[in-house]
Formats: structure tokens, C-alpha cells, sequence
């Protein structure tokens, strides 16, 4: 079966793209801080000059070297994605599995609090609680989790809805089988895409929120990010230093977000037996 | 003059070990009346026959009385055997050919007992021959044959006139029809009643189950030498009480039935005690091998001897004695007093949002049987299978599965519930995960009920059960999905997996729906293979009447959530009495036209009859007020004007014309002798 899936999954062109780039931004990411050649705070170069041998994508208005920025900066936006979308994911898991499965009133309680949050707007909460608390960014990304579980539960909720209902959950009830082997061996491996496609989407919304959140100025001004990169760079547009100093970290974000999706979809494609034959292998 | 055998044992000697033949048989066979024996092969009928005429073999153990009208028989010598053998006791043999001297004419040797026993001369004894022979259909051209002449079923009628010259008091037929063909039969049938009304005793040993049936008065049952159920002729095709009983109904080709034959699961024993053994208190179940030789499974048996064929057995029924306890008017030897119900619904009913889909509903499914359900789609037939199942829950009434509480079994302990039901699905392509594997699908029950958790045992069981509904066991086919199989196999898949873990009661849910004709033959073959193999109960819920024909011991009809009529399937089909099920019996064959009444002038209300818009016999009432389920006969029925038994043929009196008068035949006779 692995063999199988293997081969399946070399030979389909959207793995190839995706985990091509997400493999080199998750490299980007673990070793760029080494790989930086020089200090990213350091600010004893010439400021704002084109690309140099020296600095490759030039320096900016402190003169510190852009390449080095833009590394440490995919390295944190990335980390603050992955575990901002890996919580999101459990929680919104658990709690849509949770409440599908048993319904009734903890059904009711858990998918009102998912109503509240989802009318809760929330970066107004992530931007209060940034000005007033000043929490360390791996804080901020565990809030913004525990903001952004209901969309993944209440889809998670709707399949394990459907799935309760289908025949094969009712064989296995019928057999005798525990909530729990039901959940384990049944609703958990079905839903496997809902995963990935929410775990991607929460990713991108995480690294859109860091962005942003650090393009409104709310994070640590030194800290190295995507969107402070992108806020500091459009200060000085207007010098021509878009190419070499805005557009980095904007292909940056829009590629890896666009491999993320890429990933997912392939996974799905390959990992759901059925889906796979229907599509055959000439989707892309 | 009634006979009366009481504690009658029989035991064969042998060097090395004895066969009890015979064990407390206690049997009253009543003038006017006849008691037919019936059982397998092997089971002492013959012997029971030998006994009363006291030709038992020499090394024969025998104890207990035979008794003719409260006297006694004496059986210690020839002497005082030879004053009622024959004269008051009298037995036709059952293998003529063996049985008559191949050297003499067949009138000569039907003539010998009336010169031996009679003070008759030869000519009236000839005389008095050939009329009884005449009588059963043998020409006059045939008497002076020699008995290699005759057939079987010829010479077989010659033993009956033997042995009924003398007019005896009480007759033994030992096999009188087992090869004779039909019209030849009725002739036998003939013999018996004119014999009844001569106020005669008869005891008719048969394994033709539908003749004993129809001619006998009262039927013994026996098995391995004991009387397992003694009842009324006419319950033993449609509604026996013992397991025994009913699984030699279900093995006899009657008639009537449209069921496919079945058969009583393992092999016949025969009780055996080794010699070395002083005290008989050991008793092994020696299976009767084709060679000969005797492969001795040594189980002490105190308890029933059927325990180990039977379809209901419990731990108990090994070695509980039992005996044969009246009821009603049965005498049934078995601890579970008779077929046990393995799930009864007392007025279960079940409405899903104010629609109501099962109104309330009495059903009661007997161990070892297979009950079909039959009704329109939309009828309440998958709802009553899931309440019977335990899968849904009633909004009211009782469910009993195997005389305990099924909602309390759901409540507290359902695992151990969800081992006894098998259930298998419609749609096994949905009722499979499209994730998981062959090998994973079958070992889902095995790793709910942990039953074990390594790979290697897992294998063996899956592999076991493949080779059982009859599918490959490679390697290659445990690793396929169950998209990449045919609908065929992927319903052998379900069937595997409702057997996996052994349970008494299997549900099956339109199993063959989505099947063609030729895949659904051999899956719905597989199924009652494993059925009669495994002595499951099941309950078959289909729409396909012509299917339900072919398998069912019973049948329910459902209308609209409400069982309309149930009852053994044979007389469902033969007879049916509500309008509703002889609709879908003809719907089932494309001749029924749907029946609008346009005259009708009150609209039916809620609480009517659901078929009165389209019953021809409805009447006013009908459409105001349902009518209650109740019992007629052996069917229950809910309907105010069934339709009348039209298939109750009056029984034709057959007998062969003669045209030659007695005058004749005897001169004629006579001078055939002489030249």
C-alpha cells in the first residue's frame, strides 16, 4: 500500500510543486537563520542601497542586509503558521468531533461558543490583547487558535453528522464497537482531508494574521517578519526600492501559502482510495 | 386391542462394545388408530418393530413390556411367541426382496401363513391370497411369479398381503411406501384406513414425513433409541415443538413446501458402550463411518443426545437428563421445554418525526428457523430488522432476545448483545469502509470484540471465514477495497463478516437485492448452507416474494408498518387468506392489476385497513376500523373477510379398477396353478 502510494504521489504534478516549495520554505525556515550572511539587526551598512554582491537584495532604511531579514523572517512567519494552523487544528478537531458524535446538549453548548467566536471579529481581540499585553508571539498564536476552531469543527461536525449516519459507522455500532474505537478507526481517518484543507486554510490565515498584525506595527518592531518587512518597505516606495525590497517578502507569502494548497490537494487526492479512482491520474 | 410398550430397552452386543437401540421407549398404539415412528436411519424404528414380534437377533440385550390390552407379552421362548406372532401381531417386512423366499411363488408364500396358523384347505387359502393380493394392485398373471420377478415396490405390497391375511390385531408396517411410487402409495394409504375402521391397531414406521402426516393419528418422534417429541399428525409439517422435529419437516421434500431442502446440521450417532466398560455409565457418540470403522469421540452423554445437532443448545443440555414431559397435547424430551423463541417483539412500535413506520407489532422468531419478511418498499420492513437488530430503539413495548430484556442487554452490556445478532446489510459497498482493506473490513469484529490483537491471528480468522462464504484467501484479495470487487463478492465480504463472531441470530437486510439472478442464487445458497451448518435463526427481510418462497420455514407479511399475516410459509403461499399477501404474490408474478374501488363513497379514515382503497373484498368497515391481528388456525391474521381456503382439495379416494370379477380370478388362478 505504501509502495503504491508512493508512486502515486511522485507522479502527481501538484505533490511535486507543492512539497517542492513547502519542502524549501520549511529548509528556508530550519536553517536560514545559519545560512544569513550577515546579522539581521546589525545596521552598520549603507542604507537603502541597490543589491550589491555583498547584500543581494540590498539594504534597508537602518541599513541592515534585506536577504538576511527576509530568512529570519520566513523562518518565524513560518513557525508562527505551523503551530498557530497545528492548534487550530486540534481544537477544532476535537471539538467538531465531540459534538457530532455525541450531540444532544453538549452539541448545543460547544457549537454556540463556535457562534460567538465566528461573530467575534477576531483581530480586534489579537489587536487589544497585542497593545495591551505585549504577549510573546507564540502566546498571540495560540490565542489566535483558540479564535479560529470554529470554521474547522463546524465542518468537522457536518461530516461526522453525515458519517454517523452512514452505513458502514451503524455495521461497525451494530458490532459493538466503543465510542472511542468508532471515533479512532472510523470518523478520525475519513475526515483526513477536512484536515488538511483546514490545517492549510489556518495556516494561511495565520501567516496572513502575523502579517498583518505586524504590518499594523503590533508586534515587537525588531522582531523579523513578512508583514513588518512589507510595512517598513512601503514607507519608501517611492525611491524604486519595490523590486528588491517589497516584492521579496510578498512572492515570499504568496508562494508559500499557494504550495500549502498545492500539498493538500494532492494529499487528498491520493490518500482518499476513492477519489483517486475516479480522478485517475489526469486531474492536473 | 391397544398395545402398550413401556420401557422398552434394546441394547446390541457386540465383542467390543454394545449399541443402545432402544432406550425407555414408552408408546401406546391405539385400536382404531395409527401411530406413525418416524426418525433417520439408524435411530431403532426397525428395531422397535423386531422387538414387538420378538425377532430380535441373539445377542440382543431386551427388557421393558409390550403389553396387549393390559396382558402382558410373553417373549422368553418360541413357543409362547408363535401364539400371538403373526395372529395378533402381525409385520410387514421392510425389504421384500431379502424377505421372501426367492424359491417359491409369491402366491404360494402369502398362502403359507393361512396354512400354517388356519385350519383352512388350500383352495380357500389360495382364494383369500390372491383377492388380498388383487386388492393392492398386483395382476393375477403376477401371483404365480417368482419374487426376482416382481420390483420392489411390487414385492413390497406382497409383504403388506402377508402380513395382513391373518387380520392380526395390531400391524406393524415397517417402511410400507419407501419404494413405492405414488399411486402405489395411496394404495398403502388405503390398506391403512380401511384397517383403522376394522378398529385395528397400527404402527406405521416411515421416514416418508408427509405420509405418516396424512395417516397417521399421532406421531412418535425417535432419535439415537429415544422418543424425542410424540404429536399430533397434522402439527408435524407446519408446527412442531422439538428442534428434532422440525429440522426432519425442513429435510423432507413435502409437497407443499416451496422451501428449498435443508437438513439437520453434524451426523447422525449412534450410541455406543465399550464391553470393557462393567457399569454402562459411560456412554460415547460413536459416528457411523462409511467404513466400518467406529471413530469414538469419547463424550460421556448423560444429557440430550441431539445437544450436539441441536439448533438451541445450552451448556446444560450436555448434562441435564431429560425426559420426554407432556404439553398440551405433545410429549417433548428437551430441557428447553420445545423450540425456543430467539427474540420476541411485544408491541414494539417506532414513528420517526410523527411518521409512524412500525405501528405495534407482535413477532416472535423461532430458534433454528428462517423468517422472511415481506411487504412494499417503505413498509417498515428495515425498521423492524434494526429494532430486531438493537441498532434503533422503540418508542414503545417490549423486545425479548433469548428470554432476556433486549433493552436492558442494549443498556448495560451490548457488547455481549452485538455477539449473538449477525446483521448483514443491503448495501455492503456503503456498509463496508471505503478505507479499509479486505483483511481490515473481516477483522473489524475481531478487533471490537478484542478478541485478539496480533496480525498473525487475526490472518488465520479472516482466512477461515473467507474459505467459509466460499472466496480466495490470497494474499492479493485481503489487500483489495471493496470498490475493486463485485457486487457478489463484496456481499460474501458482509456475510463474513456477520459470521465472525458466531452469532445464534443472523439479520439480513435485503442481502441479495443488488444482486442478479445468478450472483443472488449462489449467495442466498450460501447463506442457507451456513445456516443449516451453523443452526442459525435468521430473519430475511426482502421484497422478493418469489425469493422469500424459496428460503423461509415462516412468513410474515408487512403493510404499512403493521404485520399483516404470519404464518408457516407453505400455507402463506399455498392459501393465502388477507388480500394483501395473495396481491403480492400476484404482483410478484406480474398478474395482479391494482384494485381502485371507484365506488366507494366514504373516504378511509386513518384507522382503517391501509389496503382497504384497494382490497376487492373491502367492506364499509373496513375502511373505519382496522382489524386486530389474531390467530387462525396456524396463522396469525389481520383481516375482517379473509379470503377463503380455495386450495383444500378434497382427498381423492384412488383405487386401481378391476375388471375382472373375483369369480373369475380365482378359477383362473386355479388353472394357471394346475397346468
Amino acid at each position: 500500500m505504501h509502495i503504491n502510494l508512493r508512486t502515486n504521489f511522485i507522479s502527481d504534478p501538484w505533490f511535486l510543486i507543492g512539497a517542492s516549495f513547502t519542502t524549501l520554505f520549511c529548509l528556508i525556515a530550519l536553517i536560514g537563520p545559519i545560512l544569513s550572511p550577515h546579522d539581521p539587526w546589525e545596521m552598520s551598512f549603507d542604507p537603502i542601497s541597490p543589491p550589491t554582491i555583498e547584500h543581494i537584495l540590498g539594504t534597508n532604511d537602518c541599513g541592515q542586509d534585506i536577504f538576511s531579514e527576509l530568512l529570519y523572517s520566513i523562518h518565524n512567519t513560518i513557525f508562527f503558521g505551523l503551530s498557530s494552523g497545528f492548534t487550530t487544528l486540534i481544537f477544532g478537531v476535537a471539538i467538531g468531533l465531540t459534538s457530532g458524535w455525541y450531540g444532544g446538549k453538549i452539541d448545543l453548548f460547544l457549537m454556540r461558543l463556535a457562534d460567538i467566536l465566528l461573530a467575534t471579529p477576531s483581530i480586534m481581540i489579537l489587536i487589544l490583547a497585542a497593545s495591551f499585553f505585549h504577549p510573546s508571539p507564540i502566546t498571540l498564536a495560540l490565542l489566535l487558535a483558540l479564535l479560529m476552531w470554529p470554521t474547522i469543527s463546524k465542518v468537522v461536525r457536518a461530516n461526522t453528522l453525515i458519517l454517523r449516519e452512514s452505513l458502514h459507522i451503524k455495521a461497525a455500532k451494530q458490532m459493538g464497537a466503543s465510542n472511542w474505537y468508532i471515533i479512532k478507526r472510523h470518523l478520525l481517518p475519513e475526515m483526513y482531508p477536512i484536515y488538511l484543507i483546514g490545517f492549510t486554510s489556518k495556516i494561511r490565515s495565520a501567516v496572513f494574521m502575523e502579517a498583518s498584525l505586524a504590518f499594523l506595527g503590533l508586534f515587537d518592531p525588531t522582531r523579523k517578519s513578512l508583514g513588518i518587512m512589507i510595512s517598513y518597505s512601503l514607507k519608501y516606495y517611492y525611491l524604486g526600492i519595490w523590486w528588491n525590497w517589497l516584492m521579496p517578502p510578498i512572492i515570499c507569502l504568496s508562494v508559500l501559502i499557494t504550495a500549502t494548497t498545492f500539498l493538500a490537494i494532492s494529499l487528498e487526492k491520493v490518500m482518499d482510495p476513492r477519489l483517486k479512482e475516479s480522478l485517475g491520474d489526469n486531474l492536473a | 386391542m391397544n398395545m402398550k410398550i413401556s420401557s422398552l430397552n434394546v441394547i446390541y452386543k457386540n465383542k467390543s462394545h454394545c449399541i443402545h437401540a432402544l432406550d425407555k421407549v414408552k408408546l401406546e398404539i391405539k385400536a382404531g388408530e395409527c401411530t406413525a415412528l418416524i426418525g433417520e436411519s439408524g435411530s431403532g424404528k426397525s428395531t422397535l418393530a423386531n422387538a414387538c414380534l420378538g425377532i430380535l437377533p441373539k445377542n440382543t440385550c431386551f427388557s421393558g413390556s409390550i403389553a396387549l390390552d393390559n396382558s402382558p407379552l410373553n417373549y422368553c421362548n418360541e413357543e409362547t411367541i408363535n401364539q400371538f406372532r403373526w395372529k395378533k401381531i402381525a409385520l410387514a417386512f421392510q425389504n421384500g426382496a431379502a424377505n421372501l423366499n426367492p424359491v417359491q411363488k409369491i402366491i404360494d408364500q402369502v398362502t403359507e401363513p393361512l396354512l400354517i396358523h388356519t385350519d383352512i384347505d388350500k383352495a380357500t387359502a389360495l382364494k383369500i391370497a390372491s383377492q388380498s393380493l388383487n386388492k393392492l394392485g398386483l395382476s393375477p398373471d403376477q401371483l404365480l411369479l417368482f419374487p426376482h420377478q416382481l420390483s420392489g415396490g411390487q414385492l413390497q405390497r406382497v409383504m403388506l398381503t402377508m402380513a395382513l391375511i391373518l387380520d392380526p390385531e395390531v400391524i406393524i408396517l415397517d417402511e410400507p411406501t419407501a419404494c413405492l411410487d405414488a399411486i402405489t402409495k395411496s394404495l398403502v394409504a388405503n390398506v391403512i384406513e380401511e384397517n383403522k375402521h376394522k378398529n385395528k391397531a397400527i404402527l406405521l414406521i416411515t421416514h416418508d414425513l408427509e405420509f405418516a402426516a396424512n395417516n397417521s393419528n399421532t406421531i412418535a418422534v425417535l432419535y439415537a433409541g429415544q422418543i424425542m417429541e410424540q404429536l399430533p399428525a397434522k402439527h408435524l409439517l407446519t408446527s412442531p415443538k422439538h428442534p428434532y422435529t422440525m429440522a426432519l419437516a425442513r429435510s423432507y421434500p413435502a409437497t407443499n413446501t416451496a422451501r428449498d431442502l435443508g437438513g439437520i446440521k453434524g451426523d447422525f450417532c449412534l450410541r455406543t458402550t465399550h464391553n470393557n466398560h462393567d457399569q454402562p455409565t459411560h456412554r460415547h457418540l460413536t459416528h457411523n463411518k462409511l467404513h466400518g470403522e467406529h471413530n469414538t469421540n469419547h463424550i460421556p452423554i448423560d444429557g440430550c443426545l441431539f445437544h450436539n445437532r441441536c439448533t438451541q443448545e445450552l451448556t446444560l443440555c450436555k448434562h441435564q437428563k431429560v425426559k420426554l414431559i407432556p404439553q398440551q397435547d405433545h410429549h417433548i424430551r428437551c430441557l428447553r421445554n420445545g423450540i425456543v423463541n430467539i427474540l420476541e417483539l411485544k408491541e414494539a412500535s417506532k414513528s420517526h418525526d410523527g411518521i409512524v413506520a412500525l405501528h405495534k407489532n407482535d413477532l416472535t422468531i423461532k430458534a433454528g428457523e428462517v423468517f422472511s419478511l415481506v411487504g412494499e418498499s417503505g413498509s417498515g420492513k428495515s425498521t423492524l430488522a434494526m429494532i430486531a437488530a438493537g441498532i434503533l430503539k422503540t418508542d414503545s413495548g417490549k423486545r425479548i432476545f433469548k428470554g432476556k430484556n433486549m433493552d436492558e442487554l442494549i443498556k448495560y452490556n451490548y457488547k455481549s448483545l452485538s455477539k449473538q445478532i449477525g446483521f448483514i446489510f443491503q448495501n455492503q459497498s456503503s456498509a463496508l469502509s471505503h478505507r479499509f482493506n479486505i483483511f481490515e473490513a473481516i477483522a473489524e469484529p475481531f478487533r471490537i470484540h478484542k478478541i485478539t490483537e496480533s496480525k498473525e491471528e487475526l490472518l488465520v480468522l479472516v482466512k477461515k471465514l473467507l474459505t467459509d462464504v466460499h472466496l480466495p484467501t490470497e494474499e492479493a484479495f485481503l489487500k483489495y477495497y471493496p470498490h475493486q470487487l463485485n457486487q457478489g463478492s463484496l456481499q460474501r465480504v458482509g456475510i463474513a463478516r456477520a459470521l465472525a463472531l458466531k452469532p445464534s441470530f443472523l439479520i439480513a437486510d435485503e442481502p441479495t437485492s443488488s444482486l442478479d439472478p445468478s450472483v443472488q442464487a449462489k449467495v442466498v445458497k450460501l447463506l442457507l448452507e451456513l445456516q443449516i451448518e451453523l443452526g442459525l435463526s435468521m430473519l430475511f427481510i426482502t421484497h422478493d416474494i418469489g425469493l422469500a418462497r424459496k428460503i423461509s420455514d415462516r412468513l410474515g407479511v408487512i403493510l404499512q408498518g403493521q404485520l399483516v399475516e404470519i404464518g408457516p410459509a407453505s400455507l402463506l403461499f399455498g392459501t393465502p387468506a388477507h388480500p394483501y399477501t395473495k396481491f403480492l404474490i400476484d404482483s410478484a408474478a406480474g398478474l395482479a392489476k391494482i384494485y381502485i374501488d371507484h365506488n366507494q363513497t366514504t373516504t378511509p379514515l386513518k384507522s382503517g385497513c391501509s389496503f382497504s382503497m384497494h382490497c376487492p373484498r373491502a367492506r364499509e368497515h373496513c375502511h373505519q376500523l382496522a382489524p386486530q391481528i389474531k390467530l387462525h388456525g396456524e396463522r396469525l391474521l389481520a383481516c375482517h373477510y379473509p379470503l377463503p381456503d380455495y386450495i383444500k382439495q378434497h382427498q381423492s379416494n384412488l383405487y386401481i379398477k378391476q375388471n375382472i370379477s373375483d369369480q373369475d380370478l380365482h378359477s383362473k388362478t386355479l388353472s394357471t396353478i394346475a397346468s
